[in-house]
């Protein structure tokens, strides 16, 4: 049953995105993204796919996070946006828990790039 | 040497036995669910995960394969976006819900529950949206726009929905403000390639058969208005009116204005589609 349901799964997931919105973070690099989770330590509050130690259960996981529809439950999910949460949450979502973390416009868009990548 | 020959085919036989054995014992152990009364039919009764994934898998696959002949116009035409806001909020806020709106009661309890539009808008191609709103979908409680909604708006809705996954509340509510008076145009008649020259389908999207059993339409057995089966050996339309066509037609479109008191309501048959029925009906044996 289960293993029925993981084929049905997979079908799922196959074919679930195709022609669908795809976010792409211009100028952002998933690569160095995964390295800049790596050091600003997201991964203390976030899941976070590929980037070791990331198990954090303080804010939502962020697997497949380009399938999400909104940014923090207020902003819809877009590039433009995300590169300016993951910089200065506050900004955007006046009563969030997430803190603003200084980073460099690049790193920015680079964590972005990344979580867009995510499967 | 026989014996070499013969085994294969033995086996064969087995298996075969084998599998209608299966079969057999899975129709009896059906049979014995639904007999017993044990499935429930509750909406408070989840599906199983993997009944969820295979209607999901389902709609996708059957979707993507018969919306594939569609073509999608310019949906960036002026007023196109207000009209659609004005579908929307006519037709489908009710169980979709929008940028922190939330859902009319009824659209909260359903199962299986209406999907949250934001997110389908974001993963399917405006066709897929536009088959799906025109064709609604088996047993989900989602009907077919096409009846209800004019081509040219049900592009409008699209238009908005494209847009829908991008909006904030207070995007929404602006829309909203500003589409106030856009209204969501009707079809000035059912369309023609909808009905595939059926009068079967004229008859189950006026809803005749929520209250009459109709020959040769399958449907629940209604016994709310009179079955509608044998007719031309009716003597008379709704009691007071010789069984003729044009009355049959006069009484299809305005039931209490022939007879008063008649529980039938006045269903907006256009004229055509009331001939459709009445020489449909007066034809059936």
């Amino acid at each position: 049953m289960r293993a029925l349901s993981s084929v049905v799964a997979f079908a799922f997931v196959a074919c679930a995105h195709e022609g669908g919105y795809e976010p792409v973070v211009s100028g952002g690099d998933a690569k160095r993204g995964r390295q800049a989770i790596a050091e600003l330590e997201c991964g203390a509050c976030h899941q976070i796919p590929g980037v070791p130690g990331a198990w954090g259960r303080v804010g939502p996981p962020l697997a497949e996070y380009r399938h999400n529809v909104y940014i923090a439950g207020k902003h819809p999910n877009v590039p433009d946006v995300l590169v300016r949460f993951v910089r200065d949450a506050p900004s955007l979502a006046p009563d969030t828990a997430m803190p603003a973390i200084e980073m460099s416009d690049t790193q920015a868009r680079d964590v972005a790039a990344y979580l867009y990548s995510l499967e | 040497m026989p014996s070499f020959i013969h085994k294969p085919r033995r086996k064969v036989v087995l298996l075969a036995a084998g599998a209608l054995g299966l079969v057999v014992l899975g129709a009896l152990s059906a049979s014995v669910v639904l007999l017993s009364g044990a499935y429930s039919t509750a909406a408070t009764t989840q599906h199983f995960k993997i009944t969820h994934r295979l209607l999901d898998a389902g709609l996708r696959f059957s979707v993507r394969s018969h919306a594939s002949g569609v073509k999608v116009p310019d949906l960036a035409r002026e007023g196109m976006l207000e009209r659609g806001a004005a579908c929307y909020r006519m037709h489908c806020v009710q169980c979709h819900g929008a940028p922190g709106v939330a859902r009319h009661p009824a659209g909260r309890g359903m199962l299986p529950i209406a999907s949250s539009l934001a997110q389908s808008a974001r993963e399917w191609p405006p066709e897929w949206l536009y088959y799906v709103t025109r064709k609604g979908v088996h047993m989900s409680g989602m009907p077919a726009w096409e009846f209800r909604i004019a081509d040219e708006d049900l592009w409008s809705t699209v238009a908005f929905l494209t847009r829908l996954p991008f909006m904030t509340h207070q995007d929404y509510l602006d829309l909203h403000a500003e589409s106030a008076d856009f209204s969501c145009r009707a079809p000035t008649e059912m369309r023609h390639d909808a009905l595939h020259g059926d009068v079967k389908v004229v008859f189950r999207q006026y809803a005749c058969h929520a209250c009459h059993r109709i020959e040769g339409i399958v449907g629940p057995k209604s016994r709310v208005g009179p079955p509608l089966v044998d007719w031309p050996r009716r003597k008379y339309v709704a009691g007071v009116l010789p069984n003729t066509e044009e009355n049959l037609i006069r009484f299809i479109r305005d039931p209490q204005g022939v007879s008063p008191h008649s529980l039938m309501p006045k269903l907006d048959v256009g004229e055509v589609h009331a001939r459709q029925m009445a020489r449909y009906l007066l034809a059936s044996e």
